[in-house]
């Protein structure tokens, strides 16, 4: 088999097989693995150093009035009204109407007139007429120009 | 996953707590009453915080009664909230007192002794350090990678279990176990 620790394949066979816990077929292939692989027969052996040591630690006794306090805390928890059960299939409903209502009220236009677009078009015709209108203003009258009989 | 369900004896005792049968709660709660607590003391290194957030799992399961689906296995769903309590308390910071306890923890709590032979005061103390430090490895541990090696090692958890509980896939659970072990390995070497 390749190596669980080179190839990062499977490297769980070898947590399960320092546990105990793989199965027989499996720990057969780590264990042949193993005799080549000192790299593995080290993660082993300092995993069933971490696996005992955990198994150490046992817990506290639980305290002998457990369920007294936590049948009093059941008692205490009221089950749902009527109108707490009518209102929960309602909350999904109210959000979003409220979103809706909410959504409408943002984009209602207000007292501020909108501002129109303008086109390139437009402003370059606007830019015309005033060149026009100012060359307007300085050509001199059209008698001037005139020409003089011969 | 629809047979594996049907099988599920707890989800059945759940409907019929659900159906309103209190025995049936009795009966999960001492099945489980056990194994969460000691989950939880094991997760917030704190017995009275333990024993509160227990109280916590088994009350929100009793009040969840009327809307439990059995879309996954009982245990997953306990242990998902069990997780989800203790994961909130650690972030919460709510651990401070915690800590400040297990800083003068080393002479609380049974150690595991060998049944054939009293062991003298001597070996008790060494003992009682020696699991001082695995608690105090453990608690060094991120709190994810907390929760994946206690479903892991006292649990006997499945990867796709703990992945379920944690709310995650298979080989993220992969990754937390060895990690969490890397670390475990360096910290506890000393003790082989």
């Amino acid at each position: 088999m390749d190596c669980p620790i080179k190839t990062q394949e499977n490297r769980e066979w070898l947590l399960d097989y320092s546990a105990g816990r793989l199965d027989r077929q499996h720990a057969v292939m780590i264990e042949q693995h193993m005799e080549t692989c000192p790299d593995c027969a080290r993660f082993v052996r300092d995993q069933r150093v971490v696996w005992e040591a955990l198994g150490q630690w046992e817990p506290q006794e639980i305290s002998a009035d457990f369920n007294r306090r936590l049948y009093q805390k059941v008692g205490q928890a009221k089950p749902a009204s009527w109108l707490q059960l009518l209102w929960r299939p309602l909350v999904p409903v109210v959000a979003a109407c409220l979103l809706i209502v909410a959504s409408v009220a943002l984009h209602t236009p207000t007292a501020t007139p909108p501002v129109e677009s303008v086109e390139p078009e437009q402003v370059e015709r606007t830019l015309d007429d005033l060149q026009m209108l100012r060359e307007l203003a300085l050509t001199p009258p059209q008698e001037a120009k005139t020409p003089q009989p011969m | 996953m629809g047979a594996s369900l049907a099988l599920d004896c707890d989800a059945q005792l759940m409907l019929r707590v659900k159906d309103g049968d209190g025995a049936s709660f009795a009966l999960l709660l001492d099945k489980y009453r056990v194994s969460v607590t000691h989950f939880l003391y094991r997760m917030v290194q704190d017995q009275p915080v333990a024993e509160e957030l227990a109280q916590e799992v088994f009350l929100r399961v009793y009040k969840s009664r009327e809307t439990y689906e059995p879309t996954a296995k009982f245990t997953t769903w306990l242990y998902r909230i069990a997780t989800h309590l203790a994961l909130n308390w650690l972030r919460d910071g709510k651990n401070e007192r915690g800590q400040e306890r297990l800083d003068e923890a080393a002479d609380e709590g049974p150690v595991r002794e060998l049944p054939d032979r009293a062991p003298s005061v001597e070996q008790r103390m060494v003992q009682r350090v020696k699991v001082d430090e695995v608690r105090r490895a453990v608690a060094a541990l991120p709190a994810k990678q907390r929760a994946a090696v206690l479903m892991h090692k006292y649990e006997e958890m499945e990867y796709s279990q703990i992945a379920k509980i944690l709310n995650c896939s298979e080989s993220a659970v992969k990754s937390l176990l060895f990690r969490a072990y890397e670390t475990l390995r360096v910290r506890l070497a000393h003790m082989a």
